[in-house]
């Protein structure tokens, strides 16, 4: 059993999630966060930190796209350790349900170079 | 990982935090200390991760509730023993001397932080839950907080309640906060699988009322009830519809509210 990130994050990425996750499993894409269903230990701290409802344990129905979208971009995302910032339009696009369209499968801009 | 590398009397490099004392409550039960790093701070009621080096060199780390407060200077945790349990058959082996890998990265939604103030602190258990109330219990901050402190503890044996009683039974003899405690903190124990004057599961006893006559305080409401669970995945979803139902509301580290849950874990 994992944690997945569903649509609600799209756009928002508000991050709250990475400051509570024990085992550092969240990747970030350029506009959604993703959580690597092989490293969650199924803690589910960050579950109700999110602002948008936007992580929901696997034995919930319906959610088999995500759990795929989770896993494959937690292989070539970044990963995140501390919150940062909503993204800018993180209210606008807040509350809204479909999103799915609009999910970028690059990943997140580094902040500096390394 | 950030552990720190110490060097032993034989000069070899060991990974982790040194077990100071192992205590062995029942068959099935054990608490152990370790050393607390020096840099490492936490929130009472959080947890962490901990354990040993595995087989394939890899560390082999389970979440474990931190048993002891935020001012102590050691580290206690709680476990169960599973004799087929990749860590915990080992670790329940563990002498003083030997050593724990701990991920430094405390979090956990059993925090104060995570509440609404309010007059009276419900804290429901059931077996190795109890951990993170066993530092929650002992954090002066805590009675800071609440006129009336209210440990629920469910085992399915009269000796698995050991641990709680022997933390209580200190707790009133505690220096720091021996007297505040003894006013304010009550322990209401229930068992499932043996005879006991307080046998059955605690979510029957809610629905029945039973439990709100026993301690003599009203039915839970919104206003002036706060509530922490930690159990199995069944008692923390069959509780928080009844909280819920009271209208309690559930809360979270950046959305304080009436009620928080965790899942306590096992090995």
């Amino acid at each position: 059993m994992t944690y997945v990130v569903v649509e609600g994050c799209i756009n928002c990425k508000h991050t709250d999630c990475v400051s509570v996750c024990p085992v550092d499993c969240f990747y970030e894409g350029e506009n959604m966060l993703v959580i690597d269903p092989d490293e969650c230990i199924d803690c589910g701290v960050c579950e109700p930190e999110c602002p948008e409802d936007a992580i929901l344990p696997d034995t919930e129905p319906g959610l088999e796209k995500w759990l795929e979208i989770n896993a494959d971009m937690a292989k070539v995302w970044p990963v995140i350790v501390d919150q940062i910032d909503p993204l800018p339009d993180a209210k606008k696009w807040s509350g809204i349900s479909e999103k799915s369209d609009h999910l970028s499968r690059s990943p997140a801009k580094q902040a500096f170079c390394q | 990982m950030n552990t720190p590398l110490t060097t032993t009397k034989a000069d070899i490099k060991v990974e982790g935090e040194r077990v100071l004392t192992v205590k062995h409550w029942t068959e099935r039960l054990f608490s152990f200390r370790i050393e607390r790093p020096q840099s490492f701070r936490f929130r009472s009621g959080e947890f962490v991760m901990i354990g040993l080096q595995g087989c394939n060199g890899k560390p082999l780390l389970r979440a474990y509730s931190i048993a002891s407060p935020s001012w102590d200077e050691a580290l206690e945790f709680y476990s169960i023993k599973v004799p087929d349990g990749p860590l915990t058959s080992r670790l329940q082996l563990i002498q003083p001397e030997d050593r724990i890998i701990m991920r430094p990265k405390p979090t956990g939604t059993l925090v104060l932080d995570a509440l609404l103030p309010g007059n009276r602190l419900y804290m429901f258990a059931t077996g190795t839950g109890i951990a993170p109330f066993a530092s929650l219990m002992r954090d002066p901050e805590t009675y800071e907080k609440f006129e009336q402190v209210i440990l629920v503890h469910t085992c399915r044996y009269k000796a698995e309640l050991a641990y709680g009683k022997a933390l209580v039974t200190n707790l009133r003899s505690d220096p720091l906060i021996g007297e505040i405690a003894a006013d304010k903190l009550v322990h209401y124990t229930t068992v499932t699988q043996e005879d006991h004057p307080r046998k059955g599961r605690i979510t029957e006893r809610i629905q029945s009322g039973v439990l709100f006559a026993d301690l003599n305080v009203p039915l839970m409401n919104p206003l002036t009830d706060r509530a922490m669970i930690c159990g199995s995945m069944g008692l923390n979803s069959d509780l928080k519809q009844q909280l819920n139902a009271f209208g309690l509301t559930e809360g979270a580290n950046n959305r304080p509210a009436e009620f928080v849950l965790e899942k306590a874990f096992v090995g």
